[in-house]
């Protein structure tokens, strides 16, 4: 402190005797100096004595160096040394943390936390000064580049966002930041990867720019240099840093697995020897979870189904695989590697056919030599193993079976009477004897995972109904099914009767075979039925969900239900659900299980991460039977609308496009009720038009055969008088003046009978009329032209297509134009004939 | 919609007939439009050809002289948004490919800054190629084939029209490409030791290769093959 002082005074000369200048005055006289000193060694002084006092007045020199200090980087940027002291100062005033000898009396506790961050909101606000501490990572000097890097992780500790965007957008920003990782100086690579794990935090963009500076290669690099897994905590912060790179982020993971990045994590398992007790210290701990945990990211779940696999199919052929499975078979592994090495293979296995048959054939070095999968399940339904590891057994078997029909069938193949061998312990034997266990979790574990053997797979859960129990010495076997029914309602404990029903659901959903034998057991629906309208607060609330899952049982024995059991058909127990249960309250209780908040938990993820026993309830496969079949169950519990809800309101059950559908389809038939009534309409109005038409033919046809008659008595007239003229020729000129008198008459008649033949053309429209509403009348009109000659022209009209136009033939060898089709010329022949003869 | 790749060079594991070959990661290119090409070109780009936003890594195989020589392609936005990150990926590229549309003018006289920026960010060697795409679209084209030929001889780029549709020239591109790159480090102008350049050797190299010096040896590679 003495030398502190004394250093003090030979920047701000000798204090007035007895007025001792306060800490905040001595910083304005030393900002003054930075600021308008000539001199360079003055600046420099000036800046050491403020980095001196930047921890105790931090808040002082903050709030009035701030801008000299900014200055002197601007514009001393060629003296490393006072850069050195600017920047070691910009680092404390903006730390994050409160230092201990610090001064903030007049501030509280709470907002010393945000000085940094303010100070470093005043930093940033003018961005270019983040690009002037970018540029000092280039100078060599440590210095410099030492303070630059750790003022960079402060600012990126108090504004993340802000400082990553400021970076990305520094022309080769990052790249300044990866050449870091290539110092020799390990204090500065070590602080770059941290700084460098800050910055990738959440940033596909910088994490994308990271890996293609070779990110991979200098951490690989940077592990083998520290010995892999044996490697200090350097060796930790390089796979905090490939971690950040690669989750969430299938660009940089497609890098790596082309990079060929997978086949070097394969050397980092390498395990201490045999009896070497000093092997697992906490870092090597540490180191091998992060190691797992980048084998994790490659392959989980929710990546793309094409990254997984791909990555996959490397871990096998580059040995990875293998290399987790001897870690799984090894001795004196501490549990918490152990459990984290079966999650990481069950995800390497998950849904790839290869691996899962490769590690179906995995064996343990046990004496007789078991599966390796047996020896994981006993440790499942041994109550003595650690909680998590029994978990963990759970999911790899999970992912084992998961689109694995064959995984499935040999499961169930050890439980058939068939295969069952006696001397060898099989997973169908382990798995049983964990569901009749008095211990519930080995219940609820086993119960789930036989429910794994069935998942999507109707043969294998009709195999299953095969399975058949010796329960006692001397008893006749039951079947598993029976067996299951009689554990649910016999036990006590919330958690093992979560499982059965869970096995139960998935046994029977799809299976109709499964829900006759179900219901075929006597106390089997009585006891749901119970259970169901029961009264909610009886117990704790996990009663409920028993109640719940009992409901979305019933559920499916309907849904799937063939009627072959006739005392519950399947309208036999909707009508027991409607009338017994009541529907609100049977779907009201089906609803408190999605409800459930371990429900959503569960179906969030397929590994379940439960705290602590009482945390397993449900499992992920059911809940996507559950999602999956509660719209159909709600469906088919639902009586149908009766014929009074016409238009009703029955869209509620209904998804949007059904609704929609029904919508469409309701719209449809009401454009055709409309349509139908509008064409009944015509249809009557055309009938009475056309039985008016046909009177007025009638009429018309009489008229014609009156005229006819008429036409026929004049000739017949007419020839008498010709006759007399010819016969009697005494009688000279009183014949001649008769035969005149006659053919006046007949001229007479001629007009008369053109009169009516015009009356007949005018009738014609009528018959246009009918003929167009498709009503095939047909009438014909005969003319007889100057009746007073010896030959008669007859006239006869085609009516059918062309009333309007007349056609005429001749008397002798007519001819008919096509015109006239509906008359045979031969009809026409004939008729003229006749009237040629009378 | 411009876009450009930038390629890096990656280590490929030997193959089994081949155990005598050195393999050649082979850099970078820069393209500007590259989606439909990689559509057609990489499986694995199907999926997100719509998406790139930003920047996207794919990588594909080819064989130069019996060669295997994997390429990595890294392809990025050509929008101006974007500049200022697809900046960070010259530096460290082999190869470029600048793509323009030929159905619009816009792309194509983006050009000259997208060559200025990599020009200037990039290692003066960096093998740079213009490649015309959607030539199969003749009829709607805006820029004439002889215009793209006269930019790429102005300033010393290989040019080439591609048809990312119709597959026309694509996998050309990226071998001629990978060619120029390989004929210069074969000409020692590229320092394979030198990842910045964007060249990586695999493993099994062989230390007889009179043109690559036996100490050349990249970082090694696990076996097997992916």
């Amino acid at each position: 402190m003495e030398y502190f002082k004394s250093g003090l005074k030979s920047v701000l000369g000798t204090p007035q005797e007895g007025s001792q200048p306060t800490g905040a005055e001595t910083v304005e006289r030393l900002v003054d100096r930075v600021h308008s000193s000539t001199l360079l060694d003055d600046r420099r002084d000036a800046c050491r004595a403020l980095k001196a006092l930047s921890r105790k007045f931090r808040i002082e020199v903050g709030a009035q160096g701030m801008d000299a200090l900014c200055q002197v980087l601007e514009m001393d940027r060629r003296d490393c040394e006072i850069v050195g002291y600017a920047l070691d100062t910009l680092c404390n005033i903006t730390a994050p943390e409160s230092f201990e000898d610090e001064e903030h009396a007049s501030l509280s506790p709470a907002s010393v936390g945000s000085v940094g961050e303010q100070f470093t909101e005043i930093f940033i606000k003018q961005p270019d000064n983040v690009g002037l501490v970018l540029g000092f990572l280039e100078e060599y000097d440590f210095h410099v580049r030492w303070p630059a890097v750790k003022l960079l992780t402060s600012l990126l500790a108090n504004k993340p966002k802000d400082i990553q965007e400021i970076i990305l957008v520094s022309p080769m920003g990052v790249s300044k930041l990866m050449d870091l990782l290539g110092d020799s100086r390990e204090v500065i690579r070590n602080d770059a990867l941290l700084l460098l794990i800050q910055l990738t935090k959440g940033n596909a963009n910088i994490q994308k720019i990271v890996a293609f500076e070779n990110a991979f290669d200098r951490l690989f690099d940077v592990i083998s240099e520290e010995g892999y897994s044996d490697g200090g905590i350097v060796v930790e912060d390089c796979l905090l840093l490939m971690l950040n790179l690669l989750r969430n982020n299938t660009s940089n993971q497609n890098f790596f697995k082309e990079g060929s990045y997978i086949q070097r994590l394969a050397p980092m398992f390498n395990l201490p020897a045999e009896g070497d007790d000093t092997g697992w210290s906490a870092q090597k701990v540490g180191n091998i979870h992060c190691m797992l945990k980048v084998v994790r990211t490659l392959v989980t779940p929710g990546n793309p189904a094409q990254v997984t696999l791909s990555s996959q199919k490397t871990m096998k052929a580059c040995g990875l695989l293998e290399t987790l499975c001897n870690i799984l078979m090894a001795s004196g592994v501490p549990a918490d590697i152990l459990t984290e090495t079966i999650n990481t293979v069950a995800e390497v296995i998950r849904g790839n056919q290869g691996n899962q048959e490769y590690f179906a054939n995995v064996m343990a070095p046990s004496n007789p030599p078991r599966p390796a999968i047996v020896v994981l399940l006993m440790s499942m339904v041994n109550e003595k193993q650690p909680f998590v590891l029994r978990c963990s057994v759970l999911y790899c078997f999970q992912c084992f079976l998961f689109k694995n029909e064959i995984g499935q069938s040999q499961l169930v193949q050890t439980l058939l009477p068939s295969s069952a061998d006696v001397a060898n312990l099989t997973a169908g034997q382990l798995l049983c004897g964990g569901l009749f266990s008095g211990d519930p979790l080995s219940n609820w574990f086993s119960a789930v995972a036989l429910s794994y053997g069935l998942v999507e797979n109707p043969a294998q859960k009709e195999q299953l109904l095969r399975v058949l129990l010796a329960t006692h010495i001397g008893s006749l076997p039951v079947s598993l099914l029976h067996q299951c029914t009689m554990l649910l309602q016999q036990g006590n404990s919330v958690q093992s009767k979560l499982g059965l029903l869970m096995l139960l659901s998935m046994w029977l959903s799809h299976c109709p075979l499964a829900v006759k034998q179900f219901l075929s057991i006597p106390t089997s629906i009585p006891y749901l039925t119970t259970q169901v309208s029961a009264g909610s607060n009886e117990h704790d609330e996990n009663e409920e969900l028993v109640q719940g899952m009992c409901a979305f049982l019933m559920g499916i024995c309907v849904t799937f239900n063939d009627d072959t059991v006739t005392t519950f058909s399947k309208e036999k127990l909707r009508q027991l659900i409607e009338k017994r249960l009541g529907l609100e309250t049977f779907l009201d209780k089906m609803g408190e299980v999605s409800r459930h908040e371990l429900y959503s938990k569960a179906a969030k993820h397929p590994q379940l991460r439960p705290k602590q026993p009482s945390e397993l309830l449900f499992d992920h496969e059911f809940c996507r039977l559950f999602k999956a079949l509660e719209g159909m169950i709600i469906k088919a519990v639902t009586p149908k609308p009766q014929g009074d809800l016409v238009n009703g309101s029955s869209e509620l059950s209904m998804s949007a496009s059904e609704n929609s559908l029904l919508l469409q389809y309701k719209d449809l038939i009401r454009e055709q009720d409309h349509n139908l009534q509008e064409l009944t309409q015509t249809i009557n109005r055309l009938t009475m038009d056309k039985s008016t038409l046909e009177a007025q033919v009638e009429d018309m046809t009489s008229t014609i055969s009156q005229l006819r008659d008429e036409n026929m008595l004049l000739r017949a007239q007419a020839n008498t008088s010709l006759g007399q003229v010819t016969d009697g020729s005494s009688v000279g000129h009183e014949t001649f003046h008769m035969l005149e008198e006659a053919q006046a008459e007949a001229h007479r008649w001629k007009r008369e009978s053109e009169h009516k033949d015009m009356l007949i053309h005018k009738l014609v429209p009528y018959w246009a009329k009918i003929k167009q509403k498709n009503l095939c009348f047909s009438w014909m009109v005969l003319d007889l032209h100057q009746v007073g000659s010896q030959t008669a022209t007859v006239t006869g009209v085609g009516v059918m297509k062309i009333p309007h136009q007349l056609v005429k033939f001749p008397l002798r060898g007519c001819k008919c134009t096509n015109r006239t089709q509906n008359h045979s010329p031969c009809f026409l022949k004939k008729w003229i004939q006749t009237v040629t003869l009378n | 919609m411009n876009r450009q790749t930038i390629w890096h060079p990656i280590p490929e594991e030997s193959n089994l007939h081949n155990q005598q070959d050195e393999f050649l990661n082979i850099p970078h290119g820069e393209i500007i439009a590259l989606t439909c090409i990689c559509k057609q070109t990489c499986t694995l780009w199907l999926d997100m050809s719509f998406i790139v936003a930003g920047v996207e890594f794919g990588a594909r195989m080819i064989t130069i002289d019996g060669k295997q020589i994997k390429l990595q392609i890294w392809d990025t936005a050509g929008q101006e948004a974007f500049r200022s990150i697809t900046r960070s990926y010259y530096r460290g590229a082999a190869g470029a490919l600048l793509v323009y549309d030929i159905t619009r003018r816009e792309t194509f006289n983006h050009l000259t800054t997208w060559l200025e920026d990599a020009r200037q960010h990039s290692n003066s060697n960096m093998v740079i190629m213009l490649i015309g795409n959607k030539s199969d679209l003749e009829s709607r084209r805006e820029v004439k084939k002889e215009e793209g030929e006269a930019f790429a001889r102005e300033h010393g780029l290989i040019f080439m029209e591609t048809s990312a549709k119709t597959a026309a020239n694509v996998e050309e591109a990226f071998i001629n490409t990978a060619k120029e790159i390989y004929e210069k480090i074969q000409e020692g102008v590229f320092d394979i030791n030198n990842e910045a350049n964007g060249i990586k050797i695999g493993p099994q190299h062989s230390p007889t290769n009179p043109n690559l010096p036996s100490g050349s040896q990249g970082s090694m590679q696990g076996g097997g093959c992916c």
